[in-house]
C-alpha cells in the first residue's frame, strides 16, 4: 500500500532524509505540467520544482499539517514558478504577440502553431488567471478539487478562469 | 478589453463542460478553438523526468555525505541524539557519578546534572535549518518566548534539554522570534485556542510517557 504524506514527512523529519524520495517522486508526476506551463519553459520550469523540493524540504518543520504536505507543496511550488516566470519573462506586451497565424485559413494552422498560441496567450494573464486557468485546463481539474488545492473560493477561482479565457480570446481570437 | 469579444456566461458554462442554455454560434465556434488549443499545448508539455528526483535528492542529502578525515570528526562538535526516555536514566547515572567521585569543585558549585525528586529531564528537537533562532514556549515557561532558548547543531537542529515536572505539558517551538510551530513528531496536538496547535507531551516519573 502507498504510503501516506503524512507518515513519510513524519519518516522524514525523524532522520531519514531518504524517504524524501518518495514525495518528490509523487509530487514531481503530479505537479509538474502544471509548474512547465506556468513557467512557459521546461528548463527553467525544471530548476523551479527542484528549488521548491529543496525549500520544502529544509522548511519540512514548519508544515503544520503533514497529511496536506500535497497543499503545502503546492503554495511553496506556485510562488516558485511565479518568481521564475517573472525573472525571465517579464508579462508579455499584447500587441507584440506575433501574428504568426493571423493570415493563414484556419486549414493551414496545425496543431504546433495552436500550441503555441496558448503558450503566448499565457504570457498575458495575470498569475492568478494564468494559475486558475492551466489547473483548470491544461490539468483538467474540477473548480472543487482547484478550491481545495489552492484554498481559493470556487467563485473567485471561476472568476479567474473567465477572465483568461476572455483574455485569449481578446488577444488571440483572430489567430485561432 | 472589447466587451464583444467576452464570452456569455453560457459559452463560459459550455468551456466549463456543463449543460447550458444556447450558446451563439460565434462564441461556440471561438470556444471550441480555444478548447482544440489548449487540448495541442497540454499534449506536448511533459512532468520533468526521474532525473529531477534524483537532484533535488543529491542536494536534501549532500551534507549527510560530505567524506572528512577521522582527527577532524574527533576534535570537532558532533551531535548526540538521544531519546528522551533516556535523559531521565542518564541523568540518573551521572548523578551517582557525581556522588561516587565527591564533589570535588569549588564549594556551592551545583551539579552538572540533576533532577529534583519530580523532575525529569527532557530533550526537545526541531530540524529547521532555515531557522537563525529557535526558542521553546510552553506551558511550563508560562509561554514566554524568551526563557528557553534552543541551541543549533549540525544538519540545522535545534535542541535543548530542560527538567520537567512531572504531568502533561504543552508546547511550541517560536521560529526566528515570530512564526509559532507545533513539534512534527509529537504524538498529540490540541487546539491552543487561537487557531494554532500546541503539542503535548507527558512526563512520568520513569521519563516521557508520551511526547
Amino acid at each position: 500500500m502507498e504510503a501516506s504524506d503524512g507518515s513519510v514527512v513524519r519518516e522524514v523529519l525523524a532522520g531519514d532524509a531518504e524517504r524524501y524520495r518518495v514525495l518528490v517522486d509523487r509530487y514531481r508526476e503530479r505537479f509538474g505540467r502544471y509548474a512547465v506551463a506556468l513557467v512557459g519553459d521546461p528548463d527553467l520550469a525544471e530548476d523551479a520544482v527542484q528549488e521548491a523540493f529543496v525549500k520544502a524540504f529544509h522548511g519540512l518543520a514548519t508544515c503544520r499539517d503533514p497529511d496536506r504536505f500535497g497543499s503545502w507543496f503546492f503554495r511553496i511550488l506556485t510562488n516558485q514558478c511565479h518568481d521564475a516566470r517573472a525573472r525571465v519573462r517579464p508579462m508579455e506586451d499584447v500587441a507584440r504577440l506575433p501574428l504568426r497565424a493571423r493570415d493563414r485559413t484556419d486549414a493551414t494552422v496545425d496543431r504546433k502553431e495552436l500550441a503555441d498560441l496558448i503558450e503566448q496567450g499565457l504570457a498575458v494573464l495575470t498569475p492568478e488567471q494564468r494559475e486558475a486557468f492551466v489547473l483548470k485546463h491544461v490539468e483538467g481539474r474540477t473548480y472543487e478539487q482547484i478550491a481545495a488545492l489552492t484554498g481559493a473560493g470556487i467563485d473567485a477561482l471561476k472568476m479567474r478562469v473567465h477572465r483568461a479565457r476572455d483574455t485569449l480570446r481578446d488577444v488571440l481570437g483572430e489567430r485561432l | 478589453m472589447n466587451d464583444d469579444r467576452r464570452f456569455t456566461a453560457e459559452a463560459h458554462t459550455y468551456l466549463d463542460g456543463a449543460q447550458t442554455g444556447p450558446v451563439s454560434e460565434a462564441d461556440r465556434s471561438d470556444a471550441d478553438r480555444l478548447r482544440s488549443a489548449v487540448e495541442a499545448y497540454s499534449a506536448r508539455i511533459a512532468a520533468p523526468g526521474r532525473s529531477l528526483t534524483d537532484a533535488v535528492m543529491e542536494r536534501v542529502e549532500r551534507r549527510g555525505k560530505s567524506k572528512q578525515p577521522v582527527w577532524r570528526w574527533v576534535f570537532e562538535p558532533q551531535p548526540i541524539r538521544l531519546r528522551p526516555i533516556w535523559a531521565p536514566m542518564m541523568a540518573a547515572l551521572l548523578l551517582v557519578l557525581w556522588l561516587a567521585v565527591g564533589n570535588r569543585g569549588p564549594e556551592g558549585t551545583p551539579p552538572l546534572v540533576m533532577a529534583g525528586a519530580d523532575t525529569v529531564f527532557v530533550q526537545f528537537r526541531l530540524v529547521a535549518p532555515e531557522a537563525s533562532a529557535v526558542s521553546l514556549v510552553g506551558s511550563f515557561s508560562d509561554w514566554q518566548s524568551d526563557q528557553y532558548t534552543m541551541g543549533r547543531e549540525d544538519g540545522g537542529v535545534w535542541s535543548l534539554t530542560l527538567p520537567l515536572a512531572i504531568g502533561e505539558h504543552q508546547y511550541q517551538f517560536v521560529v526566528d522570534g515570530q512564526r509559532w510551530v507545533p513539534d512534527p513528531t509529537a504524538h498529540a496536538q490540541v487546539d491552543d485556542g487561537f487557531g494554532g496547535t500546541n503539542s503535548v507531551i507527558v512526563v512520568g516519573p520513569r521519563g516521557v510517557v508520551r511526547s
